[in-house]
């Protein structure tokens, strides 16, 4: 198939639809389809950006395999990006051609209370949601045959061309390569900022980790720079715990080798009484129960990360609640606001401190995309980056 | 039946100790006054001749608890404020003669918890609702010999008690003895949930799932801390009226919200939901509504009222990544006995905390059953039992 031939240097592009290629999501549970779409023109307030690569992240598997009453096909998933404003809506003056910029799931208006106090990253005029639309309940896209395909998390990266709310990009002002730029998007900044804001790991703490995969290796990467003494990994895949220690982590439980003991009671001994900070990384209630009852009394905290299926609950001993003096709470994009954190994140990055380059672990183009999926549904790989123009 | 022994010339230190007790003898039926013998205090502890105790809802709720952790017979009562009569080996921090509160949270001093500012959960006397101080043994004897067992490491409806120094804490003998023993428990809770545990900001909003002397306690806190508006949340309208002193500025009763849910209410009265909600009753379902009474972003529910053993908290695991909440508890307000109940004495004696408010009934040690029937007929906040009327 050829590639899009859109001649963005005589801004010829600007105003019209763009035809080009994307991985479309058609039916649940089965590899992207590449084909040819239409993408129209940003409307008041959004910018269309030429994707230069994305990352595929477990929340994108997830919802292609999501059958009712969530799921929606035909869909543009992806939403871990980095990519090249190509042209700007109405009443944009943040932005303009040529910036580059990452497209985040979370919206941050900079307008409404949330976004104006330091204690929420919880946009309230642009909620976080799963929607198949953009925030005016439209979409840009639709197929060669006039149908409409649905957008994924306010951004869909897996095309050549998006269109995305302004609230929802972050300009890149530093000469971070994309191949690590797009990992700010979603994964790494929701697992170090996790650590950082959400939890502010103090240095010399104890930690503790539930699920390896690339967030809660972020988390470690965050608690690491956070200074944190001990970072207990834990997992049901022990060949993930050599890669492990390239992240931070010092000690490692393997959940399904602990005999009669539960993982918590194993993690109590380790720590002498709990760890400072828990953070659960897999999306499973009972090991948010398990990650509880391994905080240390008194002062613990549990913060949830993992997405659990929609209907999923979290049960707690009302007196253990009452007298145990542990907190319980959740991270969003690890409670970081996108237009005014990640810039801070990738000048660590840029200082070299915040290593990036461990979570890249395999690289494809376009057309490979499923490859990608493969590749994390097989336990290989930590991110894999997808570069549009290869 | 005779008064107690004088405390004049040490004639009692070191001797048992035979004085009136209000004895839980069987579930659910009133407390029986008799004589007891108090053994001496052990190494660290001390015997305390108590001036007066007040009653909280622990008490009541002990009292009529079949199974375990309760225990027949016992001294209950665990709110008060006495005189050291003598001290046992190994003790320096007190003599005889110091006012003192004794307190069911202990603070030793030395382990990792008690010297960490984060924590009041003392680890080496962790909390516990135990028949004994904290070697196992009582120190409560009837007239026939039989063991009686302690309560919460206080047992303050007798004339006498002995007690751990991790449970002590001395106060200025200025504060009026049924104003100190109030901080003994249930204001310092609600109080200190609100300053410490929450730290609450000024010119917030706070709500308060429950009415009785906890949570206008939190009420009182929240005031003291500068909450913009406190709504306070019961099924009993009538406590609207007293809660006003209280610093409750709004009220939802819960009885009369249609087809709404309570945190349905809130969440419109307060544009989103309160910055923290308190649950003062012990029951899951409320802390549920307060959780989804808090604000998204930022709100915090905490946890004080206490429920019944097995009880469960559930909450959607969506709900908590995605809101930016927080659930916390708070045992005893979050406070440090023996510094912060310090604290506490200095702001009433300076008139910026309130306690008068608290005390609605007053009786003599005789009558204690009184004291229960008010506070289950919902009469009463705070009866002061004085033992020497």
């Amino acid at each position: 198939m050829d590639r899009a031939h859109i001649d963005e240097s005589s801004k010829s592009s600007a105003g019209k639809p763009i035809r080009c290629r994307a991985a479309v999501a058609r039916k649940a549970g089965e590899p992207l389809v590449m084909e040819e779409v239409i993408v129209a023109p940003p409307k008041f307030e959004e910018v269309r950006i030429r994707i230069i690569c994305t990352s595929l992240c477990h929340t994108d598997v997830t919802y292609l395999k999501l059958k009712d009453p969530s799921a929606c096909f035909p869909r543009i998933l992806g939403h871990e990006a980095v990519g090249v404003v190509e042209s700007v809506g109405e009443g944009v003056t943040e932005f303009h051609k040529g910036d580059t910029v990452i497209p985040i799931f979370m919206s941050e208006c900079a307008e409404c209370r949330d976004c104006k106090s330091k204690k929420s990253n919880l946009c309230s005029k642009f909620p976080f949601e799963i929607s198949p639309w953009l925030h005016d309940g439209t979409s840009r896209f639709t197929d060669l045959k006039g149908q409409t395909l649905y957008h994924f998390m306010f951004v869909s990266s897996f095309v050549e061309y998006t269109v995305v709310h302004v609230a929802n990009v972050t300009k890149l002002d530093s000469p971070i390569p994309p191949n690590r730029a797009c990992l700010l998007s979603c994964g790494v900044s929701t697992g170090v900022g996790a650590a950082w804001r959400s939890a502010n790991v103090e240095e010399g703490s104890t930690v503790a980790i539930f699920g390896l995969g690339s967030i809660g290796l972020a988390v470690a990467e965050g608690a690491r720079l956070c200074g944190a003494a001990k970072i207990i990994g834990i997992d049901l895949n022990p060949e993930k715990f050599e890669i492990a220690k390239g992240f931070g982590i010092t000690d490692f439980v393997n959940s399904r080798g602990c005999g009669d003991k539960r993982v918590s009671q194993i993690i109590n001994e380790m720590t002498s009484g709990g760890a400072d900070y828990c953070f659960e990384c897999a999306g499973k209630a009972f090991l948010v129960e398990e990650a509880y009852a391994c905080c240390r009394k008194g002062w613990g905290k549990t913060i949830v990360i993992g997405l659990d299926k929609p209907d999923s609950k979290l049960t707690f001993s009302s007196l253990e609640v009452l007298s145990q003096g542990k907190t319980i709470m959740g991270s969003t994009f690890g409670g970081l606001k996108p237009k005014s954190d990640i810039p801070i994140i990738i000048k660590r990055y840029m200082d070299e401190e915040l290593e990036l380059d461990k979570f890249v672990t395999h690289e494809v183009s376009f057309e490979d995309i499923n490859k990608a999926f493969d590749l994390l549904l097989e336990g290989k790989s930590i991110r894999c980056v997808i570069w549009m123009d290869k | 039946m005779d008064k107690t022994t004088k405390i004049s010339s040490k004639s009692t230190s070191g001797k048992p100790i035979r004085c009136r007790a209000a004895v839980a003898r069987k579930a659910g039926e009133p407390l029986v006054i008799e004589e007891v013998i108090v053994a001496p205090p052990q190494t660290g502890e001390v015997r305390v001749k108590i001036i007066c105790t007040s009653l909280c809802y622990s008490d009541v709720t002990f009292l009529n608890l079949k199974d375990p952790p309760a225990s027949f017979p016992r001294i209950l009562g665990h709110e008060a404020v006495g005189v050291i009569e003598s001290v046992g080996e190994g003790v320096s921090e007190f003599v005889e003669g110091d006012m003192v509160i004794p307190i069911f949270m202990s603070e030793c001093g030395e382990c990792t918890d008690c010297k960490s500012k984060k924590s009041n959960l003392c680890s080496k006397f962790p909390f516990k609702i135990s028949p004994w101080l904290h070697d196992g043994t009582s120190r409560f004897t009837d007239l026939k010999g039989e063991t009686i067992y302690h309560f919460l490491f206080v047992s303050s409806f007798t004339e006498y008690t002995v007690v751990h120094i991790a449970n002590v804490t001395k106060v200025d003998s200025a504060i009026p003895p049924n104003r100190a023993c109030l901080l003994s428990c249930g204001v310092s809770t609600g109080v200190g949930a609100a300053w410490k545990s929450a730290n609450v900001e000024a010119g917030s909003t706070v709500a308060i799932f429950g009415l009785g002397s906890i949570g206008l306690a939190v009420a009182e806190g929240a005031r003291l801390c500068g909450a913009a508006k406190i709504i306070g949340v019961d099924i009993n309208p009538e406590k609207f009226e007293t809660a006003k002193a209280f610093g409750v500025t709004d009220f939802v009763d819960s009885r009369s919200t249609g087809n709404k849910r309570v945190s349905q209410i809130i969440n419109d009265m307060t544009d989103g939901g309160a910055d923290y909600c308190f649950e003062c009753v012990g029951r899951a379902f409320l802390v549920e509504e307060a959780f989804a009474s808090s604000r998204k972003g930022w709100g915090k529910t905490i946890v004080i009222g206490v429920d019944q053993p097995g009880s469960q908290l559930k909450f959607n695991s969506f709900d908590v990544l995605h809101f930016g909440k927080t659930i916390s508890g708070s045992l005893f307000g979050g406070l440090k006995p023996k510094t912060d109940i310090q604290t506490l004495i200095k702001r009433y004696m300076d008139k910026e905390l309130e306690l008068d408010k608290f005390v609605t009934h007053e009786v003599g040690f005789a009558d204690i059953n009184k004291a229960f029937d008010l506070l289950i007929g919902g009469k009463s906040l705070r009866c002061v039992i004085w033992m020497d009327k």
